[in-house]
């Protein structure tokens, strides 16, 4: 299976197709087996994985357009394995734990489109191929949300649409002018990345260039202050829609910093670091504050996303090992706990047709199986160890301290701040008397529901005790591009940034970069 | 010794395990049993490692798994089993025994009696963890594990709804159990980032292997990661500021307030500077060192003097345990580490036989904690009488039993290192626990029967679960005299926790030991002809003093509670409403809406343009040109 990450995009794009002569009332079995297939391949892309190469594999590549230097390019490398992965497990999860039934058909074809764009972001090499599954993406999640959405679902899908596009057009123009400067210096055209990394920039194109895709990607993120598109989004998504949402669309965002802003611009990167992390620390401050005012659960929960991508992105621009990689697997983690947290609001939801914390109280001792999950991914949302969540705000934390040891105590509240929102929305909901007639005769959860949960939750625990086949790679990848930024920088400045957070105090070289590429 | 050392962990962990498979099931009685047998197990296991390390001196280390592993970074699942972590691991697997078979008395009507133990168990499994590991990231996971479990089991009852302050001052559990986990929370970031000075300053953060690294660090970072930890430190052991929590985790239910919150989570902060000796004991850090020896005595102090005015019977307990936890801190920022621990193991055995004591007049008094209500429960609780009564002989600190030893070698520390004021806080502590202790034995138990007349009918509590108690009031009375065999057998561990005291304190220490013994003796004696007696010279309820300033100031906890909710807690709902509202809707959003409608409004405007009358649109395209071939003309000049 040579092209087995084409397969991965476009078999979920053909299956959906075909999905339109699928009856009405096999569409659901349909779409989960199609989801479960593509995730079985991707379990089989992670074991036919060289663990010990830290580059791109499985590489495809097609000129398409050979004047212009663009190709059908895909490849795979420690970092966005994990990240498909996940993308095929949530999208399959999302699926089976599904509630809705209005339109069924369209929903299950919408999802197979997006699962498609979502793979061809995470897979692409070629820019142009990028953007386009970038682009292309939007589109199923404007449809999902503004049919199957709340009363303000049309305000909503457009400001999510019109946003995110606003900002992609810029890196649009950053894409182009990438290619146009490589160009100049080679005299071929050319759009793919791994040529594009080999290119040494000076500092101010960097800058500019840096500018231009970091609009694209912080409000995908989203990064305050864009960040205002997304409880919006979220308040009226359906629980699927929320579910992808926060689990995968979000790390478009941030992968697009780890395979486009850290390997071709080292040095703005670097520079960037200070005006990144003060917004990241908003992120994180601002935000779980404001998702304690929330008075509705999902808004909680779609707020503390962003404060989550705070500490992501913190750890994307640690320039250590240590960081970029806790950022990294804290991708995966929040995919997983917030994805979850999502499906476990929608599932109340459903029951009652409210989100509003004061409707609710006392829920534990009704929905005993529900409170208990709750609380696991609560926990792991708050960064319990041996969860999914410790792991990677550790590390970032960690990671972090060696660049800025007093930004890492602001952002190191959000351990303290997390568990503030959190705990209050578990009180609130789940604990004290049952008091509103309403919930006295709520069912706990059905088969379907508990079903597609469980593996969440063993998920949760597995990777929160036992980290390392995924942490190995993504180590080795994450080692291989910080020895990369570190012989591309052209500025001292970013060099002995780069190897001030690499060391230790002592000022002894730790081995990742000594031994690196 | 290396299976041991598993079955001493994992034991707690499958009995959690066993009882979670039971936990959404009716009442089920071998649920308590197999989860209590599997700690008797760890005990047992625990008790075998002690013995062995006494006999052959040899230090056990097992690394059972890698953990996370990302650049340098490598920690994995390690455990030590040494002089101190096999102290804790005995006095904590010992105390978790009793307290076990004691909750399926105590438990026995709760509809939640599997879960409860389910959480018990998984608390003793954490805390196993927490005092095994071998490295500062292990630890931590224990530390946040015991930090969930105590959540759970405070907030145990979790359907009772909030009452207002006045009513009851921990609201609820629900609420009690987040002021905790919250609190605890603050002081973990403080530990977070003396894991991470430690880890960028030495490279490891295996205990031995930092340790050897001290002496390399500079002054900053050493003091650093002192501070850092030793924050850590405050927020389990409730030491002042972040004290609050403990008092309102007497909302769970008592077994849990004897185990947890008395005998062994609340050490744990005790147990972090004692295994991080090395690092305090280090000269540059005296400073730190001397603070936590100054914070621990004016904990003490603090604690008990509102334990004097307390009416409520747990939460006197829990004051006194907070200012027990203040006199280990002295000792050890005062560099008696060995001390600090051995009043730690002796303290958890009175202090959860007092808890227990307290549970049984508890369940007597359908969870009625108000001593004003009691009186003369002796005729009907003989038993319960005397073990608490014990208990507290032991606390207020009379010879021969456990506290005496411990408590007097703090003292004399004290003396000792010539801190003649913490000496004399300290002792003027011990008069107010004496008296404080036995204010609560004798409103309970002595004076006037006032519980008959409000109709309350006590009555004691099961054989088998005062049976239970039995060896920990053995212990509250030998263990101080093992006290000089301990000392040995600590001293193996290195040089910073060996502690003597000068040949003078050496002379003077019998004069010391008598005064405090005699200050002790006349609280006792004060608390006696005050509220023991009956008939004429019978304690009558003194409404007019307590509306005094110095009463009103005690009984509010000096208004530290109100003022953490009027500076805190309030402002911090305020600030983030208005960010919510008033930044994120008006400001952010607005901008971003603004920008759109621009556009919208502008294209709408410009629309009109769009006649469809062909001479309109030929004035339109002059404009154009006239604009262009200003601007062409503009920059032709300019540039």
């Amino acid at each position: 299976m040579e092209n087995i990450l084409s397969i991965l995009v476009f078999f979920p794009a053909v299956a959906g197709l075909l999905g339109f002569v699928v009856t009405k009332e096999s569409i659901r079995a349909y779409g989960i087996a199609v989801t479960l297939v593509v995730f079985l391949l991707t379990l089989w892309l992670w074991f036919s994985f060289d663990m010990n190469n830290p580059g791109i594999q499985f590489v495809e590549m097609i000129p398409l357009i050979p004047d212009f230097g663009i190709s059908y390019y895909l490849g795979a490398d420690g970092i966005s394995l994990f990240i498909i992965v996940m993308t095929a497990l949530m999208t399959l999860i999302g699926m089976a734990s599904m509630g809705e039934t209005k339109n069924i058909k369209n929903m299950i074809i919408s999802l197979l489109f997006l699962e498609m764009t979502m793979i061809g972001v995470f897979v692409a090499l070629d820019a142009i191929i990028f953007y386009l599954f970038w682009e292309l993406s939007l589109v199923p999640m404007l449809y999902i949300i503004g049919a199957w959405g709340g009363p303000l679902r049309v305000y909503a899908s457009i400001k999510f649409f019109l946003y995110t596009f606003t900002g992609s057009l810029l890196m649009l123009v950053g894409m182009l002018f990438m290619a146009y400067i490589y160009h100049n210096l080679t005299g071929v055209w050319s759009f793919a990345v791994t040529d594009w990394y080999a290119l040494v920039l000076p500092v101010d194109y960097q800058i500019w260039l840096f500018a231009a895709f970091f609009i694209g990607f912080a409000i995908k993120v989203p990064m305050f202050p864009f960040h205002t598109w997304i409880p919006y989004a979220h308040g009226q998504a359906p629980t699927i829609g929320s579910v992808i949402l926060a689990a995968i669309l979000l790390k478009m965002g941030t992968y697009g910093f780890v395979r486009f802003s850290l390997p071709l611009f080292p040095d703005a990167s670097v520079m960037a670091i200070t005006p990144i992390a003060v917004l990241s620390l908003i992120m994180v401050v601002y935000t779980a504050m404001i998702a304690y005012a929330q008075k509705d659960m999902k808004q909680v929960i779609a707020y503390s996303s962003v404060s989550h991508m705070g500490i992501i992105m913190l750890g994307l621009f640690a320039m250590n090992a240590e960081g970029l990689g806790g950022s990294i697997f804290q991708m995966l983690s929040h995919g997983i706990v917030s994805g979850a947290l999502f499906m476990l609001v929608g599932m109340i939801y459903d029951r009652r047709h409210t989100k509003l914390l004061s409707e609710f109280g006392g829920l534990a001792s009704v929905m005993p199986k529900f409170a208990i999950i709750f609380g696991v991914m609560l926990m792991a949302s708050v960064g319990l160890p041996l969860t999914i969540g410790f792991v990677g705000e550790f590390l970032v934390l960690l990671g972090f301290y060696k660049v800025s040891p007093m930004i890492t105590i602001i952002a190191g509240t959000s351990i303290i701040l997390g568990a503030v929102y959190m705990l209050r929305v578990m009180k609130l909901a789940f604990f004290g008397p049952l008091n509103n007639e309403a919930n006295q005769k709520l069912k706990d959860l059905n088969a379907r529901e508990t079903w597609s949960l469980v593996p969440l939750v063993a998920i949760v625990i597995w990777l929160g005790v036992y980290p390392k086949p995924v942490l190995e790679p993504i180590n080795n990848s994450v080692n291989a591009l910080l020895a990369f930024m570190d012989e591309k920088a052209i500025t001292k400045e970013a060099k002995d940034m780069i190897h001030v957070s690499n060391s230790f105090e002592s000022g002894r070289p730790t081995l990742s970069i000594a031994g690196g590429k | 010794m290396e299976n041991l050392v598993y079955i001493a962990l994992f034991a707690p962990f499958a009995g959690s395990l066993f009882a979670s498979l039971f936990g959404m099931k009716e009442r089920e009685i071998f649920v308590g049993v197999v989860a209590s047998i599997l700690i008797f197990i760890s005990f047992l296991a625990s008790a075998l490692l002690a013995a062995n390390l006494y006999m052959t001196g040899e230090v056990i280390h097992v690394r059972m798994m890698d953990w996370i592993a990302v650049g340098d970074f490598n920690v994995g699942f390690g455990f030590v089993v040494d002089h101190i972590s096999v102290t804790m691991m005995s006095v904590v697997t010992l105390v978790s025994t009793v307290v076990h078979i004691y909750a399926i008395g105590y438990m026995d009507h709760d509809r939640s009696f599997n879960r409860f133990f389910s959480y018990l168990s998984a608390f003793v499994f954490s805390m196993m963890i927490l005092v095994m590991s071998d490295n500062f990231l292990g630890l931590f996971i224990g530390w946040e594990g015991v930090g969930v479990c105590s959540w759970l089991l405070v907030g145990f009852w979790y359907h009772k709804e909030d009452k207002p302050k006045e009513e009851n001052p921990s609201i609820s559990p629900s609420w009690a159990a987040n002021e905790a986990f919250i609190m605890n929370r603050i002081a973990d970031l403080g530990m977070l980032i003396g894991i991470f000075i430690l880890y960028w300053n030495t490279g490891s953060l295996r205990y031995d292997e930092v340790f050897a690294q001290l002496p390399y660090l500079s002054e900053t970072v050493l003091a650093g990661a002192a501070i850092a930890l030793f924050i850590g430190a405050m927020g389990k052991s409730a030491q002042f500021p972040l004290h609050t929590w403990l008092t309102d985790a007497m909302e769970g239910p008592t077994p849990v307030s004897a185990l947890i919150h008395a005998a062994t989570m609340v050490t744990a902060g005790v147990f972090l500077v004692v295994r991080s000796n090395p690092l305090y004991a280090m000269p540059e850090v005296s400073g730190v060192s001397m603070f936590i020896a100054s914070l621990g005595t004016f904990v003490a102090f603090y604690a008990a003097s509102m334990a004097l005015v307390e009416r409520d019977l747990k939460r006197i307990i829990a004051y006194s345990t907070l200012s027990q936890l203040g006199y280990m801190f002295a000792a050890a920022g005062l560099g008696a580490y060995w001390i600090a621990l051995f009043h730690l193991a002796a303290h958890a055995f009175f202090k959860a036989l007092l808890f227990l004591g307290g549970g049984n007049v508890m369940h007597a008094m359908n969870d009625e904690l108000d001593l004003f209500k009691m009186g003369n429960l002796k005729k009907e609780m003989r038993a319960t009488w005397l073990y608490m009564g014990f208990a507290s002989i032991a606390l207020a600190g009379l010879p021969p039993l456990a506290g005496f030893w411990s408590k007097d070698a703090i003292i004399e520390t004290a003396f000792n290192e010539q801190t003649y004021i913490l000496w004399f806080m300290l002792v003027v502590t011990a008069g107010m626990t004496a008296f404080y202790s036995f204010r609560q034995v004798f409103l309970s138990f002595h004076g006037e029967d006032r519980h008959t007349p409000l109709g309350f009918h006590p009555h004691e509590m099961y054989t088998f679960a005062l049976v239970a108690m039995f060896p920990l009031a053995v212990l509250a009375l030998i263990t101080g005299w093992f006290m000089s065999a301990y000392k040995v057998f600590i001293y193996h561990i290195g040089e910073s926790v060996q502690y003597e005291m000068s040949e003078h304190t050496h002379h003077l220490a019998i004069y010391l030991g008598l005064l405090v013994i005699f200050i002790v003796l006349a609280s006792i004696a004060y608390a006696y002809m005050k509220y023991a007696r009956t008939g004429d010279k019978a304690w009558k309820r003194d409404e007019a003093k307590e509306q005094g300033f110095f009463y009103k100031l005690l009984k509010n906890q000096y208004y530290v509670p109100k003022f953490y909710e009027e500076f805190i807690t309030k402002p911090y709902s305020m600030i983030s409403e208005k960010f919510w509202t008033g930044v994120d809707l008006k400001i952010v959003d607005a901008t971003v809406d603004n920008i759109a409608k621009f556009f919208y409004t502008t294209g709408d405007k410009t629309r009109s343009m769009q006649t469809g009358n062909l001479s309109n649109y030929l004035n339109w395209m002059a404009v154009g040109g006239v604009i262009l071939l200003a601007v062409a003309a503009v920059s032709a000049i300019f540039m």
